[in-house]
């Protein structure tokens, strides 16, 4: 544990408003130089916020802060960028048309000979920076073709490039494998090594515990603790971020029903190339595996927005082959796709209109719709998923992270699938509202759904599933029951890239 | 919009609907709130005020039969398109190949009836039919090839151009007196273009605010790959959309060349603007998922009278393209207004 010499940071009695939301109140921190600050709290806290004026983005409204001893009045990103503090934003700030290299270079390319931008030397230290992080992408590559992982370290070699004395990594891990995150935490701890302080906003505690120094935890923009992470618990911190005790405890299911899903030697190019396995009735399957293993692509080829060249699909035993989703659909099949915001929700559309758009025609006898079918149904669901919202018109995009994930699902359990998939059913949700979807699923599955969950998140796995899939490189590569699977057994199958099944493999 | 500020999960903000905020305000701020919120509310108002303005200003020469049945008109065709406009709009495409679909379908009614001699029903089909098959083309280009609805359409606004000059070189004229009647025959004081448009108008509304089927535009508007992922055909569904377009277009371009008893190789330059100038006034957006057919058609109405009334006053016709811009910058001005004032 480092003892903190010099003072790098501090923020005293910082607060900040947004029309209509008070964000921050009173806020203090003290981050030393060389020390790594866990900024812990649920989605809406406000830790986002405090980064984000850390980092210039936002100014605040009241309170002072100190960066190196000197009081700063003012500060924006470029006077940020000025005096050394970088920022990973939880959401890309990356120009999609244009190279890893000219993103991680924007407005400070390295100048040549005649003034003109000296694109060799760009590419050179590009290709040393993410070499530092361990990946070989070629600085070319447009920043759309890149998957969000990439993208995300494409982002964190941004703030790399420049000369760091703070790094604000927000939410840095929420898109990255195992792999790929145990690689970020060395090269922070490299960066802590350097004298480089780092503030983690995050509301991951096992990687807090792992990687940071101290932490403070806010809840509803106040401060509602300071601790050192030697000396605290899970427990503790989780009391402090959502003022009660929460717990994930494992529940076996009873025994699952007749086979529903069945998938043998499937393969879809180019992500796809030899999946197996069967879900039953009453039973939640997780696919567990490393980004880029093919999980959410099996997903995708079984609700048929992708098609596979070789193997066979069953539902029930008829063998399926599906246009498009609505022919999944109509033969049983939900999916909840991994990213809510642009693929699963209509933001600018109302909770109501959410929650019916998978029946619009059981909401609209005769072809005409009906607004009172559409209010029942979504009266149904917000009691049902306990969805906090003032009404049922109210616009998706105005709800809290959890309660967008609650109308997602919402959405598919509308059409009362016998096979649902959800594909990372918690990313970016906070631990309360986590709870619920667990106990959702659950409940879905003491119904006799057959559930299909895709999840990077290793200890979600764990707590959920009554079978574990593991692929590696588009294979299946093995299966474990969920009660005896640990991490360990999991991640050995993971990661070994050679396809060999597995004695229990289906 | 910030982050912290839309996700703040405080049960007892979350609780407060948006609008108690508004209630503190001033009256031209609540005011400004109230037709920013609806924006066929704006235009009626907008509509209202003229009618009475003009009606008090000009009491011989604007409240009368004679310039409503004139005004009604000139809005009919105008109003007819705007149906189909906006229902693309919606979904969040557009076409602007609609002027030269148009002269195309009245070209193929002409030669259908003037110069093959089959009856006047005959050339009013085979003109929609044109009209639509035009959509056809548009669709298949934007939703199979997958070419950007701007490129596409302007690709065909050329292509059905030249596709008229190429079958009636400069035009057919007279087309016939059976034909002559669908544009000139006059019902209640109202010439036959307008009943056709109060009945597409009217249908096209009902069918796009309450069926099942239209609804799904709004949702591939609002975002596409979630609709596609919802079960929505999006494809399919926006070919449709082109479809109906192009048969709408085929419609308007038949009653105006019945009308003139003459169809003409220039007919509907520049509509495709007017009518998109119409649905924006009329609540759509570019990038889709809002708007609806009423909205586009007091926009166009707005647009008819607005005109109607620099005329009575004598005011130059370049006049009346800035004041037309004017307008269209005020209303979509409300729009901002709306957004930044929110949250």
């Amino acid at each position: 544990m480092t003892k903190a010499t010099t003072t790098r940071l501090k923020v005293s009695g910082c607060s900040k408003g947004f029309p209509g939301v008070q964000a921050l109140t009173e806020v203090s921190l003290t981050v030393g130089a060389g020390e790594i600050h866990a900024l812990l709290g649920e989605n809406g806290a406000g830790k986002s916020t405090l980064g984000k004026i850390i980092a210039g983005v936002y100014h605040w409204d009241a309170g002072a802060i100190e960066f190196d001893g000197i009081a700063l009045d003012r500060l924006d990103e470029t006077s940020a960028g000025a005096l050394g503090i970088g920022i990973v934003h939880q959401e890309g700030s990356l120009v999609g048309q244009l190279s890893i290299a000219e993103n991680i270079f924007a407005g400070r390319q390295p100048i040549g000979r005649f003034n003109v931008v000296d694109r060799r030397e760009m590419v050179r230290r590009t290709r040393e920076l993410l070499n530092q992080l361990g990946v070989s992408l070629d600085p070319w590559t447009p920043v759309r073709a890149l998957s969000t992982a990439q993208a995300q370290i494409v982002e964190i070699a941004k703030a790399l490039s420049r000369d760091l004395k703070l790094l604000i990594l927000d939410e840095p891990t929420s898109a990255l494998t195992l792999t790929e995150t145990a690689r970020l935490f060395d090269l922070v701890r490299g960066l802590k090594a350097s004298g480089v302080s780092i503030i983690y906003v995050s509301h991951r505690l096992s990687e807090i515990f792992e990687l940071c120094d101290r932490v403070t935890v806010l809840k509803d923009g106040q401060v509602t603790g300071r601790r050192l992470l030697a000396e605290t618990n899970q427990d503790e911190l989780i009391r402090l971020m959502v003022g009660r005790d929460v717990h994930f405890a494992r529940e076996s299911n009873l025994a699952p029903g007749e086979l529903v899903l069945e998938v043998n030697s499937v393969a879809a190019a180019p992500f796809v190339r030899n999946a197996s396995f069967s879900v039953r009735r009453g039973e939640i399957v997780c696919l567990a595996g490393l980004v880029g293993s093919g999980r959410s692509e099996v997903c995708e080829t079984i609700f048929g927005t992708r098609r596979h060249e070789r193997g066979e699909i069953r539902l029930h035993g008829t063998r399926m082959r599906f246009e498009g989703p609505w022919d999944a659909m109509a033969a049983g099949v939900g999916m909840v796709p991994e990213d809510r915001k642009t693929a699963g929700l209509f933001l600018a559309k109302s909770l109501a209109e959410n929650i019916t758009i998978a029946v619009l025609s059981k909401v609209s006898p005769g072809g005409v719709i009906s607004d009172r079918a559409i209010a029942s149904y979504a009266d149904r669901y917000v009691k049902e998923l306990n969805i906090a919202t003032p009404d049922i018109l109210q616009l998706v995009g105005n709800l809290s992270g959890g309660n967008q994930q609650k109308v997602l699902l919402a959405k598919w359990l509308a059409p009362e699938p016998d096979l649902l998939i959800v594909d990372e059913p918690t990313r970016g949700v906070d631990v309360g509202a986590r709870a619920e979807i667990y106990r959702l699923l659950r409940a879905l599955r003491a119904k006799g759904f057959a559930l299909l969950v895709v999840s990077s998140d290793l200890t979600e796995v764990l707590t959920l599933a009554d079978r574990i899939v593991v692929m590696a490189d588009g294979r299946t590569v093995g299966e474990l029951p969920g009660d005896v699977a640990d991490e360990e057994s999991v991640l050995r199958l993971a990661t070994q890239h050679t396809s060999i099944q597995s004695a229990g493999a289906a | 919009m910030t982050e912290t500020a839309i996700t703040k999960p405080n049960p007892e903000t979350e609780r407060q609907p948006a609008s108690t905020e508004i209630t503190k305000q001033a009256w031209p701020i609540r005011f400004l709130w109230k037709l920013a919120d609806s924006r066929e509310l704006t235009l009626v108002i907008l509509i209202a005020l003229l009618v009475v303005v003009m009606t008090v200003v000009y009491p011989n020469n604007f409240p009368t039969r004679y310039n409503f049945s004139a005004v009604m008109l000139n809005a009919a065709q105008n109003s007819i398109l705007v149906a189909g406009m906006m229902l693309l709009m919606i979904g969040g495409t557009f076409d602007l190949s609609i002027g030269s679909a148009l002269a195309l379908s009245g070209v193929v009614a002409g030669v259908v009836v003037a110069w093959w001699g089959l009856p006047a029903e005959a050339g009013l089909l085979a003109g929609i039919a044109a009209g639509a098959f035009c959509g056809l083309i548009n669709g298949v280009i934007v939703t199979r090839i997958n070419i950007n609805a701007l490129i596409a359409t302007l690709a065909t606004m050329a292509i059905f151009r030249g596709a008229t000059q190429l079958v009636s070189g400069t035009g057919v004229t007279p087309i016939g007196d059976g034909f002559k009647a669908y544009g000139q025959a006059s019902f209640l004081g109202m010439q036959s273009p307008f009943w056709f448009a109060l009945f597409v108008v009217a249908a096209g509304w009902w069918l796009v605010a309450r069926t099942r089927y239209f609804r799904q535009f709004y949702f591939i508007g609002g975002n596409a790959h979630a609709a596609q992922l919802s079960g929505i055909r999006v494809a399919r569904i926006t070919l449709t959309g082109f479809i109906i377009m192009g048969a709408l277009a085929g419609l308007a371009g038949v009653l105006g060349s019945a009308r003139l008893n003459s169809a003409v190789v220039s007919a509907g330059i520049g509509v495709e603007l007017s009518v998109i100038t119409a649905a924006v006034l009329g609540g759509a957006s570019l990038r889709g998922g809002e708007g609806s057919v009423l909205g586009g058609v007091l926009g166009v109405l707005l647009i008819a009278l607005v005109q109607n009334a620099l005329i009575i006053n004598g005011v130059g016709v370049y006049w009346q393209n800035i004041i037309v811009g004017l307008v269209l910058l005020f209303a979509v001005s409300l729009d901002r207004f709306k957004q930044t004032h929110r949250s």
